[in-house]
């Protein structure tokens, strides 16, 4: 579903956020990035739905090498990949239903399949009878599940996930967990940046560990270290 | 398909209503501007009415009392035709050419032009001299053709065109530069306001492009409320315009009779016209500006 060949990326000549990455990721897999802060996990998953591009090496998502990806087909790739931040990144002013709906809206999903899908995945995160609330009406574990229903609404084939549980006490952090292991079983790859050592430790999945941008451990089934 | 219009419409009211301020500012501007375009074209109009009658070269005017017969019209015609060193070529506007003149000229002034009829209007022989012909010289002719029989008076084109010519020359420029002037105000304070409208719903670019929203469905709403600025704007200019022709109109149905200013009168719908020209060019500005804008600050 995903490799990485050879990829670096700098953002200036003393700036290597990546060097020459590599890695294999499986249709169906979840997948822990961990690191310090300013170790590369961000960038690689800028770089895995090409908000940014490496220098070198090649970045194949779904079977297609999207470095040198023409910018017209890029929205394309991205209905594919659903990304979930840390911030959540939820418009202010749109109700929960409105937030997720967005994302079916502008890649031009019929009113009828809205109103059809939504509720769906507002049921499936739990936010069901919340629909009508605007988001400083809801708590952060809340917030993040409609962050999550917003990138799982069009059943990506790969989930993105940057520090979902930052900004998250454990026990709310440990419900999105149980939520993205539950899409991550219907099929969908999960990609996860996290400096959470104990979901991590907890979750027991594939780990890949980046330092200064280097990888310097791939371990199925591994532990934050 | 109708999903996406009736998105794109949403989001363009939405952003109307979320600018509001800076949006009436870019509209105003534009229909200031575009009164503007619209004013210049129609002061145009109105100098090119007072100056018809000279067209195609037309140096002098030998005017005819009504009801000057065939064989006095001939002498006029010898006349002319014995001139040919400084006469290149002559044309007899007869009753009907010269009321349909008078319409034009005298468009302001009703009163007058009630008073003339096919009976009574002086009839005209234009005359285009010879390439070098100096007006001087024929000035000089005045006399002679002014003796003729039933001969009521002769102008001459530089008496009349220079004053207009550069009072047209004068006013045409300054407004035109102005026009253009604030026309240029216009296309930045539209371009400035989607920027802005950009920047205000810049989190929702994000999420649209993460989730695979194409740049162009992302600058439509954009392009399209540049475009309703220019046109609002054409439109409030048009209606600016209309009472401001139907003011001078009025106004000048009460100037002294004969003062000219009766041609300046614009009429024959050309009005029409210019609101026409308003609201495209208002609706190119407005595409102008927010164009540039939406495919310029789309990476937020």
């Amino acid at each position: 579903m995903i490799r990485l060949e050879n990829v670096t990326k700098s953002y200036s000549a003393d700036v290597v956020a990546v060097r020459d990455a590599g890695f294999d990721i499986a249709k169906g897999e979840f997948v822990f990035l961990v690191g310090p802060s300013g170790s590369g996990k961000s960038t690689l998953l800028r770089m895995l739905n090409r908000q940014d591009r490496p220098e070198r090496g090649a970045v194949w998502v779904a079977g297609r090498n999207i470095v040198d990806m023409p910018p017209g087909r890029v929205p394309h790739l991205r209905r594919n990949i659903g990304n979930i931040f840390q911030d959540y990144k939820l418009l202010l002013e749109k109700t929960v239903f409105e937030n997720v709906a967005f994302a079916q809206e502008v890649i031009g999903h019929p009113k009828h399949v809205i109103k059809q899908q939504v509720p769906a995945v507002l049921e499936l995160v739990g936010l069901a009878g919340k629909e009508d609330r605007l988001p400083h009406q809801l708590s952060g574990g809340e917030q993040q599940r409609v962050s999550v229903a917003r990138a799982f609404v069009n059943r990506p084939l790969i989930l993105l996930a940057d520090e979902p549980t930052g900004n998250l006490d454990p026990a709310t952090g440990e419900g999105i967990m149980r939520l993205l292991d539950r899409i991550n079983k219907t099929g969908t790859t999960v990609v996860m940046a996290t400096h959470d050592q104990r979901i991590v430790n907890t979750m027991r999945k594939r780990v890949i560990q980046l330092d200064r941008g280097v990888i310097v451990r791939d371990q199925a089934r591994g532990v934050y270290e | 398909m109708l999903s996406r219009l009736r998105y794109i419409f949403r989001e363009t009211f939405d952003s109307f209503r979320r600018n509001a301020t800076l949006t009436m500012a870019a509209i105003i501007t534009a229909a200031i501007s575009l009164l503007g375009v619209g004013l210049t074209l129609l002061s145009q109009q109105g100098f090119d009415n007072l100056l018809s009658k000279w067209e195609g070269g037309v140096e002098m005017i030998i005017f005819v009392n009504a009801g000057a017969t065939a064989d006095q019209l001939g002498v006029i015609d010898t006349a002319l035709g014995n001139a040919g060193t400084f006469v290149q070529d002559f044309t007899y506007c007869d009753a009907p050419c010269s009321l349909g003149e008078a319409q034009i000229v005298l468009a302001g002034e009703p009163g007058t032009l009630a008073l003339l009829g096919l009976n009574n209007i002086p009839t005209q022989y234009k005359v285009v001299p010879t390439e070098g012909t100096d007006v001087e010289l024929l000035r000089q002719l005045e006399g002679a053709f002014a003796e003729l029989p039933n001969v009521f008076n002769v102008q001459f084109a530089e008496d009349q065109i220079s004053l207009i010519g550069q009072l047209q020359d004068f006013f045409g420029f300054r407004l035109l530069l102005l026009t253009i002037f604030l026309l240029l105000a216009a296309i930045l304070l539209i371009w400035n306001t989607v920027r802005t409208a950009i920047f205000a719903r810049r989190r929702e670019i994000e999420v649209m492009k993460l989730v695979g929203a194409t740049d162009w469905f992302i600058r439509v709403p954009f392009m399209l409320e540049g475009l309703l600025h220019g046109i609002i704007g054409g439109v409030l200019a048009s209606g600016g315009l209309w009472a401001w022709n139907s003011q001078w109109t009025s106004g000048v149905g009460e100037f002294p009779e004969g003062s000219g200013f009766a041609a300046l009168v614009v009429t024959d719908g050309y009005d029409k016209q210019v609101m026409l020209i308003m609201l495209i060019i208002g609706a190119a500005a407005g595409a102008i500006g927010s164009g540039i804008a939406a495919s310029r600050f789309l990476d937020v």
